[in-house]
């Protein structure tokens, strides 16, 4: 491919993200500094995992279950970060609060709270993006392409930007409807979040077994 | 609210979305890479040139040359760039066209024009197809012979294909690369109206293309080039004692080439043309080395190796201009004493009549050549009889009136060209007759003779080392003497690096050369009577030589003469680090006929396999990107209004 086709992948994956931050995030600074703090958490995450399971890697098994457990230990392992990130934001919602409560301005709306979660869970996805599918993309600039066998219809790039994509979205949304979760005790949204990154996660796993 | 199942459409759309292909053997970006361009393992034909224009192959420009690559005989209507895969036969018939292109008129023009790239198909199928194939001429180097008729065939098969000048890269595939192309090539048939196909990357940049230098002098005085050459070796039987200010005793040379030429410029073996006279030379030294009593015969044997006799008899017209020159390198032969005599040639004649005699048993036959060849044929003498017509010599040869190689100078001239109990057979012959010649004694015992045996195994395995890349050149016999630079072994000649010298740097002398050194000093050597010294460069007595020095710890000093000669062309002087082209010299009527061959200069040479895609279908990704872009801003911008509208109200 070229250099058309490589900027083409990386708005694939990255460019509605890039349009929320313009539209959204970009309006308010204290959103901006939320981005990057979940980015950093998610990245941080990813490290202490890896780190956790380096001893173990590469896994050369032919059995599903190691791949399983590899998912399900990360999967959980953010899960579980995501309900400390929640407990940071609540100290950090009644601080807020109480700062704005002396200075006589309006407390925090639903909206307000709703864009910290967006912002939170856009910094996630693309931590997430990147780290994926933007790295990847480098032989991408070259002049060759490159398919795999187990889908010789579309370029491997244009699968991993469509994959980061999903992901996006998922990391996204998911955050806005945990803390909408957690902050009206609704167990449902609260599960409906870490199954549904479970079996994301394992589609992809599987289908690249 | 009614946010909630608006994001959860988009959520599980997207889930469905997340399908599949990810890698699973790859491990990082590198290896991605890796992946995705195919290097192929090919020889290439590069470019040469001479006093008055270019020869071989070269990319047209400074550019890689990019071309998809279809089979030559599905190639009709070529309407895009194509790099053709040929064979051998195809091979001529391809570049006889292209040669010819100017003088058709005839669709052939845009045919031929967008063949941007050839690669040749290699497989041991092909060489049973074919009859012969030499892309030399049919009589090669015509222009030094001492007789008047240039226009006698001694190589019927030649084509003379490789004696002209192409603007495209051209490259001999091994066999592994040759089945892996000919399935990426009826891939690229099958899926014809696709939007991605395989392509072939040329990378075969010359620096005399880019710098603009078409012929020897331009590109020497640029810098661009550098002249055909390598090192020629000699060495005495016994060995010269330097001492003697007089050297009085007559000289019999015996002399062979070590230099072939191909097409393909790492491809050449010539295992018939002239190694086998190489190993010949090599058995029969062997052979007479384990005889006693060589300073007690009449006459002297002198065993010449010479290097660059592809390209202009360089090695033998150098060593007779040292041996004019009474320079150092050969100091110990006087030319005067090369045997003049006329009778000379009868005695070889005889000497050699005896020897078959001796050999009875073995099924060789010696026989005069027929006297309708116009004279001898091409070879080193010639450069001795041009020098001086009295000169007598034999040459030695496995083919009457015209070759017998149907692969003269061409890359298949490999060990199954050759028959290693007839190199047995030379070496036998002309082992004995050496003997005959330099004891001189008419009434001399057949168990005298009968004791020169040649080793048969060391012919075995001297072909194995020197034809072949299995063993090759890591071999046991090439090993025990030098540190090979590479493992298969190639006999061209090479550029000459840096500056000509009797004692050059070993880094800059070739494998074979080296190793023929290391041999012939450690089989021409007389035995020491104190213990021999260890070395790693030169010995401190003027007689002797350190053999073996580039193992360490290994290096003796022994007794023996043996030097390296410089072989480039006498029309050429090296001269405060630049080349110079010298003026024809009435003297040296070899010298005004000398092309003055130089090889070009270049980067790196390579060949990329790889798919791409077209043009079209990068557009299309760029701009779907776009639009995700800014179809999602419109749907946030959308969304947002929504929110409000319902935030406004509750």
């Amino acid at each position: 491919m070229t250099v058309a086709a490589g900027i083409g992948y990386a708005l694939i994956a990255l460019g509605p993200s890039l349009s929320l931050f313009v539209a959204v995030i970009s309006k308010k600074p204290f959103l901006i500094l939320t981005v990057l703090s979940s980015t950093l958490l998610w990245l941080i995450s990813l490290i202490v995992l890896s780190g956790i399971w380096r001893a173990f890697l590469p896994l050369k098994s032919t059995t599903w279950w190691p791949f399983a457990l590899l998912i399900i230990s990360s999967v959980g392992f953010q899960e579980g970060l995501r309900v400390l990130f929640w407990k940071v934001y609540k100290r950090l919602e009644d601080t807020l609060d109480a700062f704005a409560d002396r200075v006589g301005k309006p407390r925090l709306f639903l909206t307000d709270k709703m864009q910290i979660a967006l912002a939170g869970g856009l910094g996630h996805g693309v931590a997430h993006a990147v780290f994926f599918c933007l790295s990847l993309l480098t032989p991408a600039f070259g002049p060759a392409t490159f398919y795999v066998d187990r889908c010789p219809q579309m370029p491997f790039f244009l699968i991993s930007a469509i994959i980061a994509l999903a992901f996006v979205t998922i990391h996204t949304f998911s955050m806005v409807i945990a803390f909408n979760g957690y902050a009206e005790g609704n167990t449902t949204d609260q599960y409906f979040v870490p199954v549904v990154h479970l079996v994301a996660g394992m589609v992809v796993k599987s289908a690249s077994a | 609210m009614a946010v909630r199942p608006l994001l959860l459409f988009f959520f599980f759309a997207q889930v469905r979305l997340s399908f599949s292909g990810e890698l699973s053997s790859m491990e990082s970006i590198p290896d991605l890479q890796e992946s995705m361009y195919m290097v192929v393992d090919g020889y290439p034909c590069v470019r040469l040139l001479n006093l008055s224009g270019k020869i071989g192959c070269s990319n047209p420009g400074r550019e890689k040359v990019v071309a998809s690559i279809r089979r030559f005989r599905n190639a009709n209507d070529l309407t895009q760039l194509t790099a053709v895969l040929v064979s051998l036969d195809e091979l001529q018939d391809l570049l006889h066209r292209s040669i010819h292109i100017c003088f058709r008129i005839s669709n052939d023009v845009s045919f031929h024009k967008n063949i941007v790239g050839v690669l040749v198909e290699s497989g041991a199928e092909i060489r049973d197809k074919l009859k012969g194939f030499s892309p030399t001429q049919k009589f090669p180097q015509a222009e030094f012979a001492p007789y008047p008729s240039i226009n006698y065939e001694w190589n019927s098969m030649g084509s003379g294909i490789m004696l002209k000048a192409y603007d495209f890269p051209v490259f001999l595939l091994s066999e592994s690369s040759t089945s892996m192309l000919q399935e990426v090539a009826d891939k690229n048939e099958k899926v014809m109206n696709g939007y991605t196909t395989s392509v072939a990357e040329f990378d075969l940049v010359m620096q005399t293309t880019k710098a603009g230098t078409h012929d020897s002098e331009s590109c020497l005085k640029e810098q661009t080039c550098l002249p055909l050459g390598g090192y020629s070796v000699w060495s005495s039987l016994p060995p010269i004692n330097m001492s003697l200010s007089y050297q009085s005793k007559p000289i019999i040379l015996l002399v062979a080439s070590m230099d072939s030429a191909s097409f393909f410029r790492d491809k050449s073996l010539g295992a018939d043309s002239p190694i086998s006279g190489l190993l010949s030379l090599l058995a029969a030294v062997d052979a007479l080395s384990r005889v006693d009593g060589w300073n007690d015969l009449n006459k002297q044997l002198v065993f010449l190796v010479l290097t660059g006799e592809a390209w202009g008899y360089l090695g033998s017209r150098r060593f007779l201009h040292e041996l004019d020159m009474q320079s150092d390198g050969v100091s110990g032969l006087n030319s005067s004493l090369i045997e003049m005599v006329s009778s000379a040639v009868n005695d070889a004649l005889d000497a050699l009549k005896r020897a078959q005699d001796s050999l009875k048993s073995e099924n060789i036959e010696v026989l005069s050549s027929n006297s309708s060849n116009p004279g001898i044929p091409p070879s080193s003498l010639m450069a001795f009889l041009k020098k001086n017509s009295l000169t007598s010599g034999i040459v030695l040869e496995d083919f009457d009136t015209a070759f017998t190689n149907k692969f003269y100078h061409s890359h298949l001239d490999d060990m199954a060209n050759i028959n290693s109990s007839a190199v047995v057979a030379a070496a036998s012959l002309i082992a004995r007759s050496l003997y005959i010649l330099a004891s001189d004694n008419n009434d001399m015992h057949s168990s005298v003779l009968g004791a020169i045996n040649v080793n048969t195994s060391l012919v075995e395995e001297l072909m194995g080392c020197l034809l072949s890349c299995k063993p090759g050149l890591s071999c046991e016999m090439v090993k025990n003497y030098i540190a090979p630079a590479n493992v298969c072994p190639s006999h061209y000649v090479g550029v000459v690096i840096g500056e000509p010298s009797f004692k050059p740097y070993l880094g800059y002398v070739d494998d074979v050369s080296r190793f023929v050194w290391n041999f012939l000093a450690d089989r021409t050597s007389t035995p020491k009577e104190n213990a021999s010294s260890s070395c790693s460069k030169d010995c401190t007595n003027e007689d002797e030589v350190c053999i073996r020095a580039e193992i360490n710890g290994k290096g003796v000093c022994v007794i023996s003469t043996t030097r390296y000669v410089p072989a480039y062309s006498t029309r050429l002087m090296f001269e405060s680090g630049i080349w110079n082209v010298l003026p024809p010299n009435s003297s040296d009527s070899m010298g005004s006929v000398d092309p003055v061959w130089t090889e070009s200069n270049w980067n790196t040479i390579g060949l990329r396999v790889y798919t791409i895609q077209n043009g079209a279908y990068d557009h299309f990704i760029l701009i779907g990107g776009i639009t995700v872009t800014i179809l999602a801003y419109f749907m946030i911008a959308l969304a947002r209004s929504l929110i409000t509208k319902a935030l406004k109200r509750d």
